[in-house]
């Protein structure tokens, strides 16, 4: 099956993805954001069917629209702290509404392609996707090994990581922005509807299998990389959609370890 | 060398008062207990003092600088620090290492000097043997420990600590009173630490701030009673 270019092309970006996804689903799953990580994904829709309403590139078009959502989710995330959920759920379901909407105003051919954005497509990978995912995925990994301890000291607890004197404002706009980009790269290949799934899942599983945050981040690395090239394969034999083939390993996975541990 | 001055401060919530005409001071070298009832707006004043919150009137100075004119490093336990995330996935001895990034460490491997430190950190708590656990299967009083562990290896100018010592038993409490003794005494810290254990403590301290009620106030106002200092006389520390 190496024999497609596109085979070949999944496979790299699986490995990049297993790379970035439990380094950002730790912190996700931490600072209580997974929710975050599926608002940003419908919300990426919006900025795919944007794009291609205007015939702009539609992946630097879902960027943008991201960028700027996940700025506005730390704002509201500050002002509503105790209510964010409502705030989350309206741009969630606002997200969606705006890329339906968008696609219906578009009457060429389209609706096709954003189906694949929905559920994810390993066919049409492009080479510019998987050299963009590489040079995101080593974004990830300077900033993980320069800002480890300052993303460990906030993340256990910000007040006294702001006592400490970290800036703890930008350090959270950054890691949201990052989140974003990740999500709109990742949302086309394994789709709307699971980026958030297999970002967060290979944290969840290997934060029962370590007792160290180092661990946790390597053990994820693991983990992910089995699932991402399990799913792989496996939805390649029986032609069934990629994201939710790796999401069903993972669940598998994880219960798996729920039972023995 | 001051390192705490609070002049003239008042805190509103929304438009409820709960601190007025609060003046006090901490200096370098002080063991300051600051008490009062419950919702006596204790933790509300630490988190001014810490730039958590703003004052509504009036002022307060935290120190840039420690006595030896470096940055100042305030080490805070924050109220209920135990009721931490139990998932967190860490153990003991990170956490306590992460005590000491604030001291230039954020972009530096620790080396020996920080080592050390952590040790003698856990060890003056008790929890040196415990140090490959991992931090969300301690008991309450443990975790209250490493978080004081932790404070003690980050090895601050200035320790704010609001009930540091809730779940603990009497001896570590007052092996905890000395070992903050001897840091303000001999090695010239300041302390402001809230807590409910006025006898234990009158040993250690040598200022005392007591929040008290406003009388006629149709809020739940509180308002400093005095601030009594005792001249300081270095204890002989054992
Ligand atoms: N975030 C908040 N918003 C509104 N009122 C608050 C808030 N936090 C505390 N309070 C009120 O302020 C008063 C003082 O609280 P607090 O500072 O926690 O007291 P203490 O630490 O002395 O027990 C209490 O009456 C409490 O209800
Ligand atoms: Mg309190």
């Amino acid at each position: 099956m190496f024999l497609y270019g596109f085979m070949q092309r999944a496979f790299q970006a699986s490995v990049l993805i297993s790379l970035i996804a439990p380094m950002l689903g730790l912190f996700l799953i931490l600072r209580r954001q997974s929710l975050m990580a599926d608002t940003l994904s419908h919300v990426s829709l919006a900025g795919v069917a944007l794009g291609l309403l205007l015939g702009y590139d539609p992946t630097w078009m879902n960027i943008l629209v991201v960028v700027v959502v996940a700025g506005i989710l730390e704002y509201l995330r500050k002002v509503y702290r105790t209510y964010s959920e409502i705030s989350i759920a309206i741009l969630m379901s606002g997200g969606m509404a705006v890329a339906l909407v968008l696609m219906g105003l578009n009457d060429s051919g389209a609706t096709v392609s954003i189906q694949q954005f929905l559920f994810g497509s390993i066919v049409t990978i492009s080479v510019q996707q998987v050299w963009m995912l590489l040079v995101l995925t080593l974004l990830i990994i300077i900033l993980y090994s320069v800002f480890r301890k300052a993303m460990y000291t906030l993340t256990f607890d910000e007040e006294t990581a702001y006592t400490a004197g970290l800036p703890i404002q930008f350090m959270s706009v950054m890691f949201n922005i990052l989140t974003g980009v990740t999500i709109a790269l990742i949302m086309p290949i394994v789709g709307a509807l699971l980026v958030s799934a297999i970002l967060i899942l290979p944290a969840a599983i290997s934060i029962r299998l370590s007792k160290s945050f180092n661990g946790v981040i390597f053990i994820g690395i693991v983990v992910a990389l089995f699932g991402m090239i399990m799913g792989l394969v496996g939805s390649y034999y029986l032609g069934t959609p990629p994201g939710a083939t790796i999401t069903l390993i993972y669940i598998a996975v994880f219960s798996v370890i729920a039972v023995f541990k | 060398m001051q390192y705490i001055k609070v002049e003239d401060l008042a805190f509103h919530y929304e438009d409820e008062p709960v601190l007025e005409n609060i003046c006090f001071e901490v200096n370098s070298g002080d063991f300051a207990m600051l008490t009062g009832e419950n919702g006596a707006a204790k933790t509300t004043l630490l988190r001014n003092i810490l730039g958590l919150l703003k004052p509504t009137k009036g002022s307060v100075m935290l120190s840039k600088k420690n006595r030896e004119n470096k940055k100042l490093v305030v080490g805070y336990i924050p109220q209920q620090v135990a009721s931490f995330n139990a998932g967190f996935p860490s153990t003991v001895l990170e956490l306590v290492r992460s005590g000491r990034y604030p001291r230039g460490k954020w972009f530096k491997k620790l080396d020996e000097d920080d080592e050390k430190h952590v040790e003698k950190a856990l060890e003056s708590v008790g929890m040196w043997e415990m140090r490959h656990k991992k931090i969300g299967e301690l008991s309450g009083g443990q975790k209250q420990r490493i978080s004081i562990a932790r404070v003690f290896a980050m090895d601050p100018d200035l320790f704010i600590l609001d009930e540091p010592t809730t779940g603990m038993d009497v001896a570590s409490r007052e092996e905890f009173y000395k070992l903050l003794k001897h840091a303000s005494d001999y090695h010239g810290k300041g302390i402001l630490m809230v807590t409910h254990d006025h006898e234990e403590i009158r040993h250690y301290a040598n200022k005392h701030i007591e929040l008290v009620r406003k009388e006629g106030s149709p809020w739940r106002c509180f308002s400093m009673d005095s601030c009594k200092e005792r001249s300081k006389h270095p204890s002989s520390f054992h």
